[in-house]
């Protein structure tokens, strides 16, 4: 139970790592950031080649989040801002298309194939009540506090993220009052690629594998916990994330399903929005 | 002496239609000017237009003699363009003195800030008290605009418009939805305002109050300027009586 308890809380963390930058682009935006995937499995590539070529974890997270951002800029500068005046299905299409040519970009550069992604730490595994914890997933839990703490603390304490708040809220009322909406936006790409980027570097370390065709099952499960959290709501995103990390482990471990893990996330995705269709946190029309 | 916001033959259209002709009006400094003229006359694209929400078609709009046609809404509002909206925009899911705060401490001329990753929200405390008082909103603080009554929640837009320590400030409709007792608290707020040394334009159409108010008034009719001068001539320019009444 102990042990299933943690695996959920694991799996969940690395959801709410993934989706809480496509959750972020969202509330600023109202744009379905789907290849947010794309800049994941970028992070994991470039964290692969950053810790071939230095055998430092650190560097590699730091190379991972760096090009992601400047990935993530890119797609947001001369993707996204062209089309913010056009219908919202515009830049959601650019932007599936945009993620598959990088899965096919990814199978170019880095090979069809699943790359290993082995990173030996300080210990193996230690143990917790009647659980053993790897300490991939030791770091996995670590890391998803620090960056949830750094996105509270610039939301909360910083004029940045005042200005996403009023962004998300009012975009033309907060630029009358002074706030530059680019910068704004320009900051909340970059933090929320930089956040994927660490996502794809952890989940390449946690199941020692990096291929390109790993963010194929997580594009359309983030966007099941951003739904399931209430679109643009951070908190709601967490918690969906922790909830679907913990119906798959539960359900697969403990009622036999027969069912693929995935699926459970899009049926406690359903149940929920049956009673509450505006998301757990997102607020009625 | 110049004026503070000189507005020269601005005009803009929307597909067909011609919202703006060839505007111009001129603020003075320490001025309370009203804009009237009956709904659709153009007002509030003229509002939008000078604050940079609107390109203009032609035209220019001068800031303390500095060409700003064009620049957009954040830079106009940091060099000292506030402004209120006719339907309020309050942020909603934040306290007062956060939506307060997002207008505060902008600089004037530079983008990029270092403190936009520095907290200074303490340090702007006290002045966003200082400015929640001088609407009579300090005691609401730290509760959000929707758990407010409308006259209050305008308050809080000029408020939050002062923040950006204008030059100008941009009244559009004040009282409109107010009931008089909730108007005449307010009409005294934008009076200290012009008392302390702010320029304020204002559109209105609750003439008894803008008569009170305003030094000089200046009528748009069909996105044209109609006439401009004292109030008691105003009043009886047939011109006027005209374009509010029907021929």
């Amino acid at each position: 139970m102990v042990q299933q308890f943690l695996n959920g809380i694991i799996t969940g963390s690395l959801y709410a790592l993934i989706a809480v930058g496509l959750t972020m682009v969202y509330g600023i935006l109202r744009i379905l950031h789907i290849a947010h995937a794309a800049v994941f499995v970028g992070g994991a590539y470039i964290g692969l080649v950053a810790y071939t070529f230095t055998g430092s974890l650190v560097l590699a997270l730091i190379a991972a989040a760096a090009g992601c951002s400047v990935l993530g800029y890119l797609i947001q500068r001369y993707l996204y801002t062209p089309m913010l005046t056009e219908e919202r299905i515009v830049p959601l299409i650019a932007s599936v298309g945009l993620f598959i040519l990088c899965e096919d970009l990814f199978r170019l550069l880095g090979g069809p194939y699943i790359r290993a992604f082995k990173v030996d730490l300080w210990f193996e595994k230690i143990a917790f009540l009647e659980a053993v914890v790897t300490a991939h997933q030791v770091l996995i839990l670590i890391t998803t506090a620090v960056c949830l703490l750094v996105v509270y603390a610039v939301i909360s304490k910083t004029k940045l993220g005042l200005a996403w708040q009023a962004t998300a809220q009012d975009m033309d009322t907060a630029r009358a009052m002074g706030v530059n909406i680019r910068q704004v936006v320009t900051f909340n790409f970059i933090i929320a690629s930089s956040i994927a980027a660490i996502a794809g570097v952890m989940t390449a370390i946690n199941y020692n594998s990096v291929l390109p065709t790993m963010g194929s099952v997580i594009s359309y499960k983030m966007f099941a916990i951003v739904v399931l959290g209430g679109m643009g709501s951070i908190p709601g995103t967490v918690v969906a994330s922790l909830i679907i990390g913990m119906s798959e482990t539960f359900m697969s471990a403990y009622f036999g399903f027969i069912m693929p893990r995935d699926a459970i996330a899009f049926t406690a995705m359903i149940l929920i929005l049956i009673v509450r269709p505006q998301g757990l946190f997102g607020r009625a029309r | 002496m110049p004026p503070i916001l000189r507005v020269e033959n601005v005009a803009k259209s929307f597909g067909g239609v011609q919202a703006l002709r060839k505007v111009s009006l001129q603020l003075m400094p320490n001025e309370i000017l009203g804009l009237i003229g009956p709904n659709g006359a153009g007002k509030t694209t003229f509002f939008n237009t000078v604050c940079g929400v609107f390109r203009p078609d032609e035209g220019r709009v001068f800031l303390e003699e500095r060409d700003v046609t064009g620049w957009p809404a954040h830079r106009i509002a940091r060099m000292g363009i506030g402004r209120t909206f006719q339907i309020v925009k309050p942020f909603r899911n934040i306290s007062l003195e956060r939506n307060v705060l997002v207008a505060l401490g902008h600089d004037r001329i530079s983008g990029w800030r270092p403190s936009m990753l520095g907290t200074g929200l303490k340090a702007h405390r006290d002045e966003v008290r200082r400015l929640l008082r001088l609407v009579g909103l300090e005691e609401f603080i730290d509760q959000t605009p929707t758990t407010l009554p409308l006259g209050h929640q305008k308050r809080m837009e000029i408020s939050r418009a002062l923040a950006l320590r204008p030059k100008v400030l941009m009244l559009d409709e004040p009282f409109a939805g107010l009931s008089e007792e909730d108007i005449v608290p307010l009409a005294g707020v934008i009076k200290n305002l012009q008392r302390e040394g702010l320029s304020i334009l204002l559109i209105e159409h609750n003439i008894p109050h803008v008569m009170e108010l305003c030094s000089r008034l200046a009528v748009l009719n069909f996105g044209e300027n109609l006439c401009d001068g004292p109030p008691e001539i105003i009043r009886r320019d047939p011109r006027v009586i005209t374009a509010y009444l029907g021929s």
